[in-house]
């Protein structure tokens, strides 16, 4: 799939490829198809104070595919809520950086994910938290187009359109995993038979991420948006663009070199 | 004996007191109890939620709640929250660190006649391997509004598991504190450890007992977890021999629990009462059932008399 996109983020590609070589484990691939989304929700979009990570007025992203985490530790990390050493401690005994993120133990993460099928129906349990609370603040949580196999995912999708929680985003990563098990597969379909809201964007194209985010800000308080973004699994360094052998794979120090370059 | 909707009752009388208390008190169910419930739907607006047929996604829904700050109270039959949802409990509540209140009906076989599907008897072993649970299992209904508003905002992850048959014992709120268990007799040869509605059982098991030449201690347990371990350890080293009776699976339950409190203490006799390595595929009433398993009066003398053999040094 080829994507009209503006100027790839690779300062933030580099950090995550980084991590994965140093720490020896990490999801490349899954990083790269949401870094653009992160990068422009963190800086733009989501109101966050990385001196007060829980600040109650703050803004909450759920990462529901907790297998992206490397995207999101380089965003939280150019954000001021982690350190270079943070970063340099993944994967390692002595670091709060692991595969999957720790809202326990990792400042600007705000859910355990890593299991596929939660995050929605947190999501939805906070806004609709902050819904009783007559509180301002907005949910916004990533979820993966492979995760959408998991049933709870649409038990959550039901529920905030009963709940009327316009206060909730779903950014979905239409990567394509789901279709290789699942072909009929048409997402904003399926957001939108459950009354959602619906968008689709190029997931690596800021202007259009810039579109969706501005649209949400506008939400009708009583319906939940769907942001289905069209993206690419190592989007950016073409020899790992797309599914199979990358998806969980440590670049050699001769493929680092490589990823490196194309990234330069 | 009491009515069978005594809990439910106390559990929506509670609700009710502690949500007018309380504005962060949240309850979300999965379609039962809405019509019990409504005195606190109606004077907490915007508090009460029937979620519809969707535990899993309730769970973590309560989670989100907890994490700005609500108590939550999760309310449907037990198989449904317990083992459909465990992996819901087990990360978005235990794995996160955050706290709420799981209260069942249904536990053990009360859905005497609904079958398996609609049984749990795996709801003590399940939460106990999980960091960061307490487990309750009251059988009356002061029980249930003491160690609520005791823990239910302490935290932790509450299983409270509603029977729908009472003890029929009566006990001051102000012997009721989670983690401690009662001594309801004392005796010198032979420790009763009941939870839960088997309470009756085993205090109605005391006199016959005693005729028997038995001087039974009667202990009881409305928490599980945290246990009462000081208590089980002094009795049992004086009487020597203990027997648990419990609506739970012989394995994980509270005998399981015992025997570890116990195993240091040196010949120790140990029997239990519990739901054995199978479903209980039967139907019948819950009464019917407790009969079947040995988990009544009769199954308790019977089990004494099979398990210790010390009838002689007793009789002396």
């Amino acid at each position: 799939m080829t994507l009209p996109s503006a100027v790839l983020n690779k300062a933030l590609r580099k950090t995550v490829v980084q991590m994965v070589s140093r720490g020896k484990d990490g999801h490349i691939p899954s990083a790269f198809s949401i870094v653009d989304i992160l990068e422009v929700l963190y800086r733009d979009y989501l109101r966050v104070d990385p001196r007060r990570p829980a600040w109650p007025e703050r803004d909450y992203f759920i990462l529901s595919k907790g297998h992206g985490c490397v995207a999101l530790y380089a965003v939280l990390q150019q954000r001021g809520f982690l350190t270079p050493t943070d970063l340099e401690r993944f994967c390692t005994r002595g670091g709060i950086l692991g595969e999957h993120p720790d809202s326990t133990r990792v400042p600007g993460v705000e859910a355990c994910t890593g299991s596929l099928g939660h995050g929605l129906s947190f999501a939805v349990g906070i806004a609709l938290g902050l819904r009783i609370r007559q509180a301002p603040n907005k949910v916004y949580v990533l979820v993966g187009d492979g995760e959408c196999h998991e049933g709870t995912v649409w038990e959550a999708a039901h529920v905030a359109l009963n709940r009327r929680l316009g206060n909730l985003c779903a950014i979905v990563d239409w990567n394509g995993s789901a279709a290789q098990l699942m072909p009929q597969d048409d997402l904003p379909a399926k957001w939108r038979a459950f009354g959602w809201e619906t968008i689709v964007v190029d997931g690596h194209a800021e202007p259009e991420l810039k579109a969706a985010f501005d649209r949400f800000q506008r939400q009708p308080p009583e319906t939940p948006l769907a942001i289905v973004a069209k993206t690419v699994k190592g989007k950016g360094v073409p020899m790992i663009e797309g599914h199979g052998l990358w998806h969980h794979r440590i670049p050699t120090e001769e493929e680092h070199r490589l990823i490196m370059e194309a990234l330069a | 004996m009491a009515g069978p909707n005594l809990m439910r009752q106390q559990f929506a009388d509670t609700m009710l007191a502690v949500g007018q208390e309380d504005p962060d008190l949240v309850v979300l169910i999965g379609d039962i109890s809405h019509f019990i419930l409504q005195p606190f739907a109606k004077a907490c607006p915007g508090r009460f939620f029937n979620v519809g047929i969707c535990e899993p996604t309730i769970v973590s829904m309560a989670a989100g709640l907890a994490k700005v700050g609500f108590a939550p109270v999760m309310h449907t039959i037990a198989p449904f929250l317990i083992d459909r949802s465990f992996e819901q409990l087990k990360l978005d509540f235990c794995y996160q660190g955050l706290g709420g209140n799981v209260v069942t009906v249904g536990g053990a076989f009360d859905y005497a006649n609904l079958g398996c599907t609609h049984h749990c008897y795996d709801d003590f072993a399940l939460l106990k391997a999980l960091p960061g649970t307490q487990i309750l299992s009251p059988a009356s209904p002061v029980e249930f509004d003491a160690l609520f508003r005791q823990t239910y905002r302490n935290g932790l992850l509450t299983l409270f598991r509603l029977p729908a048959r009472v003890h029929g014992q009566a006990f001051s709120r102000e012997a009721i504190e989670v983690g401690k268990g009662l001594r309801l007799t004392e005796g010198s040869r032979l420790t009763l450890i009941a939870t839960g509605p088997q309470l009756r059982s085993a205090a109605a098991a005391c006199d016959p007992l005693r005729e028997m030449g038995w001087d039974p201690e009667l202990l009881y347990l409305h928490t599980i977890r945290p246990l009462d371990t000081a208590l089980i350890r002094e009795s049992v080293r004086k009487t020597g021999r203990v027997l648990v009776i419990e609506e739970h699976s012989w394995s994980g339950g509270l005998g399981d629990d015992v025997l570890r409190a116990t195993h240091d203490l040196g010949g120790i006799q140990y029997a239990s009462l519990a739901i054995p390595d199978a479903f209980v595929r039967s139907y019948g009433t819950y009464e019917e059932h407790c009969e079947a398993l040995g988990l009544s009066r009769d199954g308790i003398l019977r089990t004494v008399a099979a398990t210790f053999p010390l009838e002689k040094e007793v009789m002396r």
